[in-house]
């Protein structure tokens, strides 16, 4: 739609460098970000601080217990093995970003991004002050200081709460008895939600953030994008100026250009005589939180907010128009095209369905490897030094490293039995029983050896396997496949 | 050559001065920020060189204002490691090797402790799996054992050591017969021991053989009759699997004539008590130990 390609970057650097907050613009999309962010925030802020009873004590239901190596959400505990579910959960995330993008646009970044949300907190703190100081008060970027800096302070703590017991860790961290790590962690989450929420803002997803470089691979023409709707806004010019007539009569909840109206939307001498909606009032820009200007068409400055979109309707309002000037729509409805043959969009679009699709395969991978995850963690190695043990009546012994660990927050009572070696028997190290307790949450490892009677001992290595079994309700637990080595080696 | 510095209207900076044939050079100096780093980064080096020993000299080096040596930081991270494991060295000293065993933590240490411990002064000779090695060193992870398996047995092995001056050490020796008996008799015998040890070998045909009596006569004493062995004096029993310097005839014939007999250094002066303790546990552990 428009011939010179705009970038946000190139827009950005031809403006001069902006100042002080966007505009606060009321609206659907206001009231939808306000919630998630309070949402957001909340579940960020809370979470650490909610309790949850695990083997009979009162923990923290979101921790990550890095010195244990432990993940613990609710009543779900991870151990590192558990890793290949957190690729997975990538992902499914990545997949699910794709797929809303490609159906509406940069919703990601303009309502869930951290950057977005603590940015947003931040504008709002310091229109909170303005209007409590007034604009032009000497203390006032004193003030919004101050709060910036004690809200980055409680960030950083809340984050470090998530790897630590946050309910010790105020106390602690008052009190200067926290860990090195801890005010590590702390210092640097403190300076980063200060400079990129207080000061870098817009400009980290300007210049910093990789993800809008690859949006438009993601997008379609039937994705909803914030879009200017061109052949009713244009030409623009002051609201005395009379109306384009075959606009005059305007659905407010056409997107589309009607297929009556003229499609010279620009038309050299219409301008001149007649104005379209937009009555360059500047309220899209001044709201805008990446302060670009949506009229020029989709842009890599745009994160799909929609708070222009508010900021337009209330003009339109005040004007007497129908909303959605500016709005949620197809990018080729602003010049009166539509991908779409009916002129309707369309939801099972290849690019949206493909994603869908990985969501699918993915998301129920993961829903499946979770529900029948194994909560045993068992291996066995074979001690090669000697391979084997003759003992006085002739019999051989092999030894074995056997290591074990259980999910889960009871003492684990299980027994091993050997398969495919006639007359073997085992122990352990420390007793002649093939038994052992293992205390919750603690990896038992012992030392286990397998002796065949000199009448059965194999020739040679034979392949034989451990069957661990609970001893109160018989169930196998796990089965480790070996070898045990004769006194003739491997043939 | 040289003109004035003058001000580029262009670029906005000054000239060097410099001109050849009408051509100017531009002055652009390093940015500040970086010459400062610079700077400082060669006075904290000259610090620096102060502070470490930096400088050969002839003879030795200068050590540095701070005396700072990587062989006193080791210590001091030894020092802190010790430092960590008194609660546990404490109580491995208070208490006997078989209490040791018995209290699931104190052997979990014990054991770790004399892994490492074995591996360090002891698997030269036995092995890193204390396998041991025919014709010269005993495993020590079968259930055959020359003084005894115990925890006890173990423990005054290792502290004391075998057949050396320390005066407690385990002490016997094996004569050679080789001036006691014939060619013939030293084979027979060396027949008759082979057979002991064959349970395909009926005892009939056994005590029938030429050996028999011979055994009898000048081992049993110490072999037993059976050929039982005696822990007491570190006498290998005979009747068993396990030959320690070969199972053949030829190698029992050398064994009656000049008798292989291993010694074992006294590792209680040299380690300590509670280092020995958790050596004694470790060894006990793995699958050849006493009750």
């Amino acid at each position: 739609m428009h011939t010179h390609a705009s970038t946000a970057l190139g827009h950005a650097s031809a403006q001069r460098p902006r100042t002080g907050t966007p505009h606060a613009a009321t609206g659907r999309f206001r009231q939808v970000k306000t919630a998630l962010t309070v949402f957001l925030l909340g579940l960020f802020y809370i979470a650490p601080w909610v309790r949850w009873t695990r083997g009979g004590e009162s923990s923290q239901a979101v921790m990550f217990d890095a010195s244990a190596q432990r993940f613990y959400l609710f009543g779900l505990e991870f151990w590192p093995h558990d890793l290949p579910l957190l690729l997975g959960l990538l992902i499914f995330s990545a997949a699910a970003l794709f797929f809303v993008t490609s159906l509406f646009g940069r919703v990601w970044c303009g309502f869930a991004c951290p950057q977005t949300v603590w940015t947003d907190l931040f504008f709002a703190i310091d229109r909170r002050v303005d209007r409590m100081l007034g604009r032009d008060h000497p203390l006032g970027q004193w003030a919004k200081t101050g709060v910036h800096v004690v809200v980055a302070v409680f960030t950083g703590f809340t984050f470090a709460g998530f790897f630590t017991n946050i309910v010790e860790l105020g106390p602690q961290f008052i009190s200067g008895e926290a860990s090195i790590v801890a005010y590590v962690t702390i210092g640097v989450l403190t300076f980063t939600t200060y400079t990129l929420a207080a000061h870098a803002r817009e400009n980290v997803c300007l210049h910093m953030c990789p993800w809008p470089r690859f949006q438009a691979a993601l997008l379609d023409p039937e994705s909803l994008v914030v879009t200017y709707q061109n052949w009713r806004g244009e030409p623009r010019a002051r609201a005395r100026v009379p109306l384009r007539p075959e606009i005059a009569t305007l659905d407010s909840s056409a997107y589309i250009m009607p297929r009556v109206a003229n499609p010279s939307v620009t038309g050299s001498n219409a301008a001149t005589t007649y104005r379209g909606d937009c009555i360059d009032c500047g309220k899209c820009v001044s709201s805008c939180p990446t302060r670009i200007d949506i009229r020029e068409g989709l842009q890599l400055g745009c994160i799909g907010c929609g708070l222009c979109i508010d900021a337009c309707n209330t003009v339109m309002e005040r004007i007497g128009r129908p909303h959605g000037l500016i709005n949620m729509a197809p990018e080729l409805s602003a010049v009166g095209g539509c991908a779409g043959k009916s002129g309707r969009i369309r939801l099972f679009r290849a690019k949206p369905m493909f994603f869908a699709s990985i969501m699918m395969v993915t998301g129920s991978a993961m829903a499946w490897a979770l529900a029948t995850r194994s909560d045993v963690s068992a291996a066995v190695e074979h001690q090669r030094q000697p391979p084997f043990v003759k003992l006085s009546d002739g019999s051989i012994r092999n030894d074995y490293t056997l290591r074990f660990s259980r999910l889960g927050v009871h003492d684990s009572n299980v027994e091993i039995r050997v398969e495919g070696l006639d007359g073997a028997a085992i122990r352990l190290s420390n007793s002649a029983q093939a038994s052992f307790t293992q205390g919750a949450r603690r990896s038992f490892s012992d030392r286990v050896m397998v002796t065949v009677p000199k009448a059965s001992v194999p020739k040679v290595r034979v392949p034989i396997a451990f069957v661990i079994t609970d001893r109160e309700t018989r169930a196998p637990v796990a089965r480790l496949e070996t070898y045990f080595w004769g006194p003739g080696g491997v043939r | 050559m040289a003109s004035e510095r003058r001000y580029d209207p262009v670029t906005g900076q000054y000239t060097t001065g410099h001109q050849w044939d009408g051509i100017e050079e531009l002055s652009t100096p390093l940015p500040r920020w970086w010459v400062i780093s610079l700077v400082v980064c060669f006075i904290i080096a000259i610090i620096y060189a102060f502070l470490y020993p930096a400088w050969p000299t002839t003879k030795t080096y200068y050590t540095g204002l701070l005396d700072w040596t990587s062989h006193k930081e080791l210590a001091e991270y030894q020092t802190e490691a010790r430092a960590g494991q008194a609660h546990w060295r404490e109580q491995i000293a208070a208490n006997t090797v078989g209490d040791i065993a018995a209290s699931d933590d104190l052997r979990t240490f014990a054991v770790a402790g004399g892994k490492a411990l074995f591996n360090e002064n002891c698997a030269g000779c036995h092995g890193i799996g204390a396998g041991g090695q025919q014709g010269q060193f005993p495993s020590l992870i079968d259930d055959d054992w020359l003084w005894g398996g115990t925890l006890d047995d173990i423990y005054q092995t290792v502290t004391h050591g075998i057949r050396n001056t320390d005066e407690s050490s385990r002490q016997s020796e094996m004569p050679s017969f080789k001036d006691m008996m014939s060619e013939e008799e030293i084979a027979a015998t060396a027949k008759f021991v082979l057979a002991m040890s064959d349970a395909s070998v009926p005892v009939e045909t056994r005590n029938a053989m030429p050996g028999a009596e011979l055994y009898s006569n000048n081992c049993a004493g110490c072999h037993g009759a059976e050929g039982e062995g005696m822990r007491m004096m570190g006498v290998p029993a005979l009747a068993d699997q396990i030959w320690l310097y070969g199972d053949t005839e030829e190698a029992i014939r050398n064994q009656i004539v000049r008798p292989k007999m291993g010694s074992m250094p006294a590792w209680g002066t040299r380690l300590g008590d509670d280092a020995v303790k958790m050596l004694a546990v470790y060894v006990h552990s793995l699958g050849g130990g006493e009750k």
